[in-house]
Formats: structure tokens, C-alpha cells, sequence
């Protein structure tokens, strides 16, 4: 087993037992701080797959800014344990049922799967680097990447018609 | 790509009229002359005489189809526009925003209608649904204004959630984006190729409200401001149709056997509770939304058969349906109780808006001589066609006899019950514009091929 192996499997159990402590941990500023460890541990596959840019955007964006306005949303809230909301013995018991339903469709479809038994291999290495990101954004993916400006323009009016004070 | 560039562009004219000018007009005239522009350039486009071309590396293609399909929608939404301006005013104090989140709206429908990878499908359907959402909360002190933003927003982006899930899968199973680029084969589904069709049956089932994932659409319709209700309930509805079509037709078509009986049995679930429960309604506007789901069930018709009829259907199903649907809400509008009782004796004080409602309700019910006869007629003729449920026709011809008992019953209330309907001023434009309307909807009635005929230029 050589190192890269090594950290694959520890990127993994971390991603994995930090996004189940997202959704066990009572205290939800708990949960919010899991999340950042989840964040960390996908980067860290990301630059694995040598896609450094993604890697980086992934810590800034995500584990920096949106989990901050998490905490700050959690915070302001004043949420914790006691306040929360008692959910019914039913509601639990429908929600395990519909979300294992799911879960034993996607392992019943993907275990037969010729892809399972697979390594991924990439074509060359530098895939991920911000260069030919970049060639590719601007060349192959130029309509969409403007298109969504439209998308964010209506997110911004949006928040402008809602958020203003007054009627 | 005319669509797709000049809303953009005309969205953003919107923005800066309103800051530029405070009259109260210049957003009314801006909006229609946008839409106005919108729809002749599309036409141009689909005479083939004038067309913006930008390389967009075979992301997008335009169909006959596609462009009939566009022209359709501006037409409805001139209508809704002529009709709807002064409802703008009494939502809230920012209506050129609205105006212009409804521009970014058909720029989103350009996309649905013509995308040609799951990128431009998402990227589609994202535009048409995120102004959606504020247009929903738009009343911010009506409490029900906001749970109705609030739910549509947290269902909306579960299901793109889902959705998104859904082009990963295809992605890890193919390698590409791109619809034609597949190839996913004729016969056995990959297992991966099944659960990104699945997911994204289910994401785009969501966005027409389809059941069983149309627990949303009362509520939602219900609290938003009527004149958005009206916008949500047609032209995004068969906005997000067009995208359902397209994608299952070019994508999946050819291994329809593996999903037609899912299909099969949303458009059952969505047709029987759609029409089942519209029955128990005491308000219009309420019935209205739980009509809309069963109309939504008759429209999956076309996804279900995927042949001439249904492609063909679906054009005259979202005219029939648009300007029918858009008629009633202008004239709900306009009513002060929104209850059946609220109608009471309108043939008495209003005979002409009277009249008119009675015309789309009926073609709404799909009686003959109306529109929505044969575009009714078309979606079941080609699932005869089609020939694998035969079924589920039976099915659809007993529930659109239910569907009858409610329309019914707002005729029935304005003609043959005692009382005096309240009625806001009505302008004699307002009721020429209708008038148009209505004779639309009986020319279409009696010539269908007057559109259909289109798509084969």
C-alpha cells in the first residue's frame, strides 16, 4: 500500500464518519463544524486527483465562507438541543423507511455494475490544473459560463426585492 | 438564440427603467414592447430571417419545434401582460424588478426549449425556477405569501439536488454531456444510465408538479399573488414540459421500453389526484391549482408516447392551456371573494366576462369546438398510437369527465345562482383583449392545424 493509497482511505473514513457526525451530533454549531471537516477531507481528494484549483475553491468558498454564514446563522438563531422541535415516532420512522428505500435501489442498481471493478484513470495529470480549467471555461464552456450570469443577476435582484426594508 | 439573448438583455432594460423613470407606466409600456420585440424576432428566427448566431459548440439546437414552442409562449405572455399590468402595481413597490425577473424567466425557457446538453438543461431549468421563488414571497406581508416562498424554495432545491444527482450519474456512465454524444444503446439499461433516468424523471416531475411530487404546487399556488399564480401555473408549467419532452425524447427515446411504464403511472397518480381533489375545493383559486395538476397529467401524455401526435399535442396542449388558463386568472383578478360563491350571478352583472370565462373553463374541460378538445384529443390519440397502455387512456377519458364536475361548477355559479358577484372596475381594453383571447381559443378549436402546421416549415 503506498502513501497515496494510504491517504485515500484516511481522506475517506474522514469524509465519511464527519458527514454521519453532521447529522448525529445534537448541538447543531457541532454540526456545522463537522461540516468543515467534511469539506477538508473531499479537498484533500480533490488534490489527489491533482485538481488543486478545485481543492483550493473548495476551502474558500465552502469550509470559508458559506459555513461561516452557517455558523452565524446557527449562532444569531440561538438554536440547541432543547429548543428543538419534537419530531413524531412516525415522522422517523417514514423518513428511515423512504431514505433506506432509496439507498438499497441505488446499491441493488450499482452492484452489478462493470464500473465498480475499475480504477479510475485519468488521461494526463494536469487535468485539474487552473490552466486548462481555465481553456476550457473559456473556450468549450463560454455560453454556459455567461448563461449563468443570468442566473446570479436574478439570485441578486432577488435578494435586493426581498431583503429591502419597508414594504 | 434570439429568445435567450434579447430577455437577457431586455431583463436587465427592465432594471434600469424602473431607476431611470418613476412614472408608474414606464415599466407596463417597457414590458410590453420587450415582449412584443421577443416575439417578432422569434418569428424572424423561425422564418429564417433574421437570427443572432453565436458558436455555442452544439450546447443548444434549433428546432422548428423549439421555436413554435417559444412563439407560443411570448404570444400567451402578451396576453398576460395586456391583461395583467395594473395587478403588478398592488403586489409590492418594486415592479419593474418583478418585470424584469420574469424576462430572466423566458431566457430560462429558451434554454428548456433548447438544450442539447444536461449543462444548458440545468442551467435551464435553474433560471425558470430561482425567480420563481421571489416571485412567490413577492407579497412580503402576506404570511402566506412568504410560506409560500419559503416552501417552494426548500422543495425546489431538493429537487434540483436530486436532479443535479441525476446528470452525475449519466455523466459517470457515459462521459459526456452532451444529449447525442451518449449513445446509451437500444437495449438493457446500465444500471448507473437507470438511476440517472429515474432521478431525473423525478427532478423534472417536481418542476411540473407531477404526483406524486406535487405536494408543493396547492400551497404554493394558492399563497403567491394571483397575477404570479397565473405565470407559474402556464407558461413555466409547459416550460418545464418542453424540457421534459426534449429531454426524454432525444436522450431517452430510444430505450423507451425500459421507462414508459413509469411514466405511465406519474400520468395516472397526477391525473387521478389532480382531478379528485380539485372536486373538493371551495376556492376557485384553489381549484385552479389542483387543475393545473391534472393538466399536467394530460400534458405527460407526450412524454409518455413520444411520437407525431404527442409532439404535435404538446404545442396545441400549451396554447390551449396558456391562454385559457391566463384568461381565467385575469378574471379572478379581478374578483373581490375567490370562492365559488364569490361568482354568483355574474352573468347577471358582468354577461360578457361571463361569457368569456365560460369559454376557457369549457376548453379547459375539453369540450369540443374549444381549444382543448383536440388537444386533448391529440395526447390520447397518440398514446393509442403508441399502443402499450391502452389502459391509461380509458383512464384519462373517466377523468376528464371528472374534471367537468368542477369546471362546471363555476358556470354553473354564474349563471344559475342568485346573487351579485363583486367586481372591480373593469376597462372596456381589458375585455377587448379577452374577447381576442376567446376567439383564439375557438379558432384554434376548429382548426388545429393552423399550429400544428408550423412545425413543418
Amino acid at each position: 500500500m503506498g502513501i497515496t493509497q494510504i491517504l485515500f482511505w484516511f481522506l475517506t473514513a474522514l469524509a465519511l464518519g464527519s458527514a454521519l457526525m453532521v447529522i448525529f451530533s445534537k448541538n447543531p454549531v457541532h454540526s456545522v463544524l463537522w461540516l468543515i471537516v467534511t469539506f477538508f477531507a473531499i479537498s484533500g481528494h480533490y488534490i489527489l486527483l491533482n485538481a488543486q484549483f478545485l481543492a483550493i475553491v473548495n476551502i474558500i468558498v465552502y469550509a470559508g465562507a458559506i459555513m461561516v454564514l452557517f455558523l452565524f446563522v446557527v449562532m444569531l438563531m440561538n438554536l440547541n438541543s432543547e429548543l428543538e422541535s419534537q419530531k413524531g415516532k412516525w415522522l422517523k420512522v417514514a423518513g428511515a423507511f423512504s431514505g433506506g428505500c432509496l439507498f438499497i435501489v441505488i446499491i441493488a442498481a450499482l452492484k452489478d455494475s462493470a464500473d465498480m471493478h475499475q480504477q479510475v484513470l485519468l488521461k494526463s495529470g494536469d487535468i485539474g490544473l487552473i490552466h486548462n480549467l481555465g481553456k476550457a471555461l473559456f473556450e468549450n464552456y463560454v455560453v454556459p459560463f455567461e448563461l449563468s450570469s443570468v442566473l446570479f443577476l436574478s439570485a441578486i435582484v432577488g435578494t435586493v426585492v426581498i431583503g429591502k426594508k419597508g414594504d | 438564440m434570439n429568445l435567450i439573448i434579447l430577455s437577457a438583455v431586455w431583463g436587465l432594460i427592465m432594471m434600469y427603467g424602473g431607476v431611470v423613470s418613476k412614472r408608474k407606466s414606464t415599466p407596463k409600456i417597457l414590458a410590453i414592447v420587450g415582449i412584443s420585440i421577443l416575439l417578432i424576432t422569434n418569428l424572424l428566427e423561425y422564418y429564417n430571417l433574421f437570427a443572432i448566431h453565436v458558436d455555442v459548440k452544439g450546447m443548444l439546437k434549433f428546432t422548428p419545434f423549439g421555436l413554435v414552442f417559444n412563439s407560443i409562449v411570448l404570444l400567451s405572455m402578451l396576453f398576460y401582460f395586456l391583461l395583467s399590468t395594473e395587478d403588478f402595481d398592488k403586489v409590492g413597490a418594486y415592479p419593474s424588478e418583478y418585470y424584469a425577473l420574469i424576462f430572466f424567466v423566458l431566457c430560462g425557457i429558451g434554454l428548456a426549449s433548447s438544450f442539447d446538453t444536461l449543462l444548458m438543461l440545468f442551467l435551464g431549468i435553474e433560471i425558470i425556477s430561482i425567480p420563481l421563488y421571489i416571485l412567490a414571497g413577492s407579497d412580503k406581508k402576506n404570511l402566506k405569501s412568504n410560506e409560500a416562498s419559503l416552501k417552494y424554495f426548500l422543495m425546489g432545491s431538493f429537487s434540483t439536488g436530486v436532479m443535479l444527482m441525476g446528470i452525475a450519474f449519466l455523466y459517470g456512465a457515459t462521459g459526456t454531456f452532451y444529449i447525442d454524444a451518449m449513445n446509451l444503446g437500444t437495449g438493457h439499461l446500465q444500471p448507473m444510465v437507470a438511476i440517472g433516468i429515474v432521478l431525473l424523471m423525478i427532478a423534472l416531475a417536481f418542476k411540473v408538479s407531477a404526483a406524486p411530487f406535487h405536494f408543493w404546487t396547492p400551497d404554493v399556488y394558492d399563497g403567491s399573488p394571483t397575477v404570479f399564480t397565473s405565470f407559474m401555473a402556464t407558461i413555466v408549467k409547459v416550460g418545464g414540459f418542453v424540457a421534459f419532452l426534449r429531454l426524454f425524447d432525444n436522450a431517452f427515446g430510444k430505450m423507451q421500453s425500459e421507462w414508459q411504464t413509469l411514466i405511465a403511472i406519474i400520468t395516472a397518480a397526477t391525473l387521478l389526484i389532480g382531478n379528485v381533489t380539485a372536486v373538493f375545493q371551495q376556492s376557485v383559486k384553489r381549484m385552479l391549482a389542483y387543475s393545473s395538476i391534472a393538466q399536467a397529467g394530460f400534458m405527460m401524455f407526450a412524454i409518455f408516447a413520444l411520437n407525431t401526435f404527442a409532439r404535435e399535442g404538446l404545442i396545441l396542449y400549451s396554447a390551449a392551456y396558456c391562454i385559457a388558463t391566463i384568461g381565467i386568472f385575469a378574471i379572478l383578478a379581478k374578483m373581490k371573494d375567490y370562492t365559488f360563491e364569490g361568482f354568483n350571478g355574474l352573468a347577471k352583472s358582468h354577461p360578457a366576462l361571463a361569457f368569456m370565462n365560460t369559454v376557457f373553463l369549457l376548453s379547459l374541460a375539453g369540450i369540443p369546438l374549444t381549444a382543448g378538445f383536440f388537444s386533448k384529443y391529440y395526447m390520447l390519440i397518440g398514446a393509442v398510437k403508441n399502443g402499450n397502455q391502452i389502459w391509461l387512456v380509458v383512464f384519462a377519458v373517466l377523468m376528464a369527465a371528472v374534471s367537468a364536475y368542477y369546471y362546471f361548477r363555476v358556470i354553473q355559479a354564474m349563471y344559475f345562482r342568485e346573487g351579485n358577484a363583486e367586481v372591480a372596475p373593469v376597462s372596456g381594453r381589458f375585455q377587448t383583449i379577452l374577447a381576442v383571447a376567446t376567439i383564439l381559443v375557438i379558432i384554434l378549436g376548429i382548426f388545429p392545424s393552423l399550429l400544428t402546421d408550423l412545425l413543418y416549415y
